[in-house]
């Protein structure tokens, strides 16, 4: 009888589905709704223990992945495809940045939580447009908080700030 | 035996149906026995079922399977009311450490048992209504704190739970600590007991009354995209009365301690918690010394070698 119960929560583990994808974008559709008519050189890095270091110190983030995967734009600027920690899966976003490193938009690519979409909303991202690495970035004081969506936000929020942090020191000074 | 497998296969049923039923798509509760001050949105809502089985006392065969029906739903952000329906199983035989006799769970100790013959019987245990307010987010506050309340009413018990919820994340919230101060108070309907003094309140029939405070600790670590694995750590003490700072009411105590295994995706989660009983720190002040600690471990009323328990739930 013990064995049997003991069976119960095992068995429903074992059966337990693989997660959907919900695909909004595609990192191709992402680059052309932000620079129309542009090509896109990639330009990926894998950055050094110093620039981690050196990331991490300017904008008090972690940074989980040394590869970056950044594309630079024939009309100017810059395009970064990049993923942050969302409630159990990583969120994957698109950076564009026009020539001066200030932010041009910001796109959700994919968006797997039951909870907390509404960091797709246009507005919601709007309140990166023009920020350069060095802008405040602090959830609830810059950036407006969406309640019910929290950790999403302020992981969006760290990742656009880690982001530009990356710019400054891996990509503009190369 | 037979009631037994039969409570099993259909608890695996229901398991097997809720989850091909589901898209295959995640959350919140981290910990089988500890809670966070992760809550529901505002207007959204959750099924949850729970399984709690609670095995070993010693000597004997004991078990109890626990089930809840629960209903979760976010008056707002920071507000989150549940209803549930509990009922449970328990089966044991000869399970009295201290003389051999057969002991009903704490739960039955209203249900008359011959000494030494099979105990097995199923119950609605009753309804509970829970709250649970988040006064700080680790998200924003750096430090999760929130408030809980859960009434039970049933046939001869009524109960009141209230406890302190800390929470404290680290590694971009991969990593999460929670704190628990759980404090329970407890009546059950009691028969009249034959043996005791007439002059006692335990001669005629009355309502026991019991307090519980737990102190729990978990922590648990997000592997890999929707898995996390964790550990739990209880501690259980028992006053009979409703004084904890009467230190001559003092009942038992127990220690707990087990891992715990979570998945979540977008709308589906299953948690499992297994707790063993440590065997060091086991108190029972309630009878001459050694009572009901037997191999280190407590086995009065409540207090058990294993638990083990089942979360799942689909969030809409």
């Amino acid at each position: 009888m013990r064995a049997q119960f003991v069976l119960v929560p095992f068995a429903t583990l074992g059966i337990v589905a693989p997660a959907h994808a919900v695909v909004y974008m595609s990192v191709a559709q992402a680059q052309a709704m932000m620079f129309p008519g542009a090509t896109f050189a990639p330009e990926f890095k894998t950055l050094t223990k110093q620039q981690v270091s050196a990331i991490e110190k300017a904008s008090s983030v972690d940074v989980h992945n040394n590869d970056l995967k950044v594309w630079r734009v024939s009309t100017g600027g810059w395009f970064i495809a990049d993923q942050v920690v969302g409630k159990h899966e990583y969120i994957p976003l698109a950076l564009g940045l026009d020539a001066q490193g200030a932010v041009k938009a910001v796109e959700i690519l994919e968006y797997r939580e039951a909870y907390g979409d509404q960091v797709r909303n246009p507005a919601w991202r709007s309140q990166f447009t023009g920020k350069k690495h060095g802008a405040a970035l602090t959830l609830t004081k810059d950036i407006q908080n969406i309640s019910g969506a929290t950790l999403s936000s302020r992981h969006i929020t760290d990742g656009i700030k880690r982001l530009l942090a990356t710019y400054a020191i891996a990509i503009a000074q190369d | 035996m037979r009631a037994a497998r039969k409570y099993a296969s259909a608890g695996v049923l229901a398991v097997m149906l809720a989850f091909t039923a589901s898209p295959a798509i995640a959350d919140e509760p981290l910990f089988g026995f500890v809670y966070t001050t992760d809550l529901l949105p505002k207007d959204k809502f959750e099924v949850e079922q729970w399984l709690t089985w609670r095995a070993g006392k010693g000597v004997g065969t004991f078990n109890v399977l626990e089930v809840r029906h629960e209903f979760e739903y976010g008056l707002s952000d920071a507000l989150q009311v549940s209803g549930y329906i509990n009922w449970e199983w328990a089966g044991a035989r000869n399970n009295n450490v201290i003389d051999g006799s057969t002991l009903p769970p704490e739960t039955f100790a209203n249900v008359e048992v011959p000494p030494s013959g099979d105990f097995n019987v199923t119950k609605f245990t009753g309804i509970s209504g829970e709250a649970i307010y988040r006064i700080l987010s680790p998200y924003i506050d750096g430090i999760g704190l929130a408030l809980y309340v859960e009434p039970t009413i049933g046939p001869q018990l009524r109960e009141l739970e209230s406890r302190i919820i800390l929470q404290k994340n680290f590694l971009d919230d991969r990593l999460v600590f929670a704190f628990n101060v759980t404090h329970a108070m407890e009546w059950r309907y009691l028969h009249g007991d034959p043996g005791a003094l007439p002059t006692d309140e335990e001669f005629l029939d009355h309502w026991d009354k019991e307090t519980d405070i737990n102190f729990a600790i978990a922590g648990s670590y997000r592997f890999a995209s929707n898995w996390s694995a964790g550990l739990e750590v209880t501690n259980e003490r028992e006053w009979a009365g409703f004084d904890p700072f009467n230190s001559s009411m003092r009942t038992n105590v127990g220690y707990y301690f087990g891992p715990s295994l979570h998945y979540a995706d977008e709308h589906m989660f299953a948690t499992l918690t297994v707790l063993e009983q440590m065997p060091w720190g086991a108190k029972d002040y309630a009878n001459p010394a050694p009572g009901f600690v037997f191999g280190g471990r407590n086995y009065a009323d409540d207090f058990e070698r294993f638990r083990a328990r089942l979360k799942f739930g689909y969030y809409f």
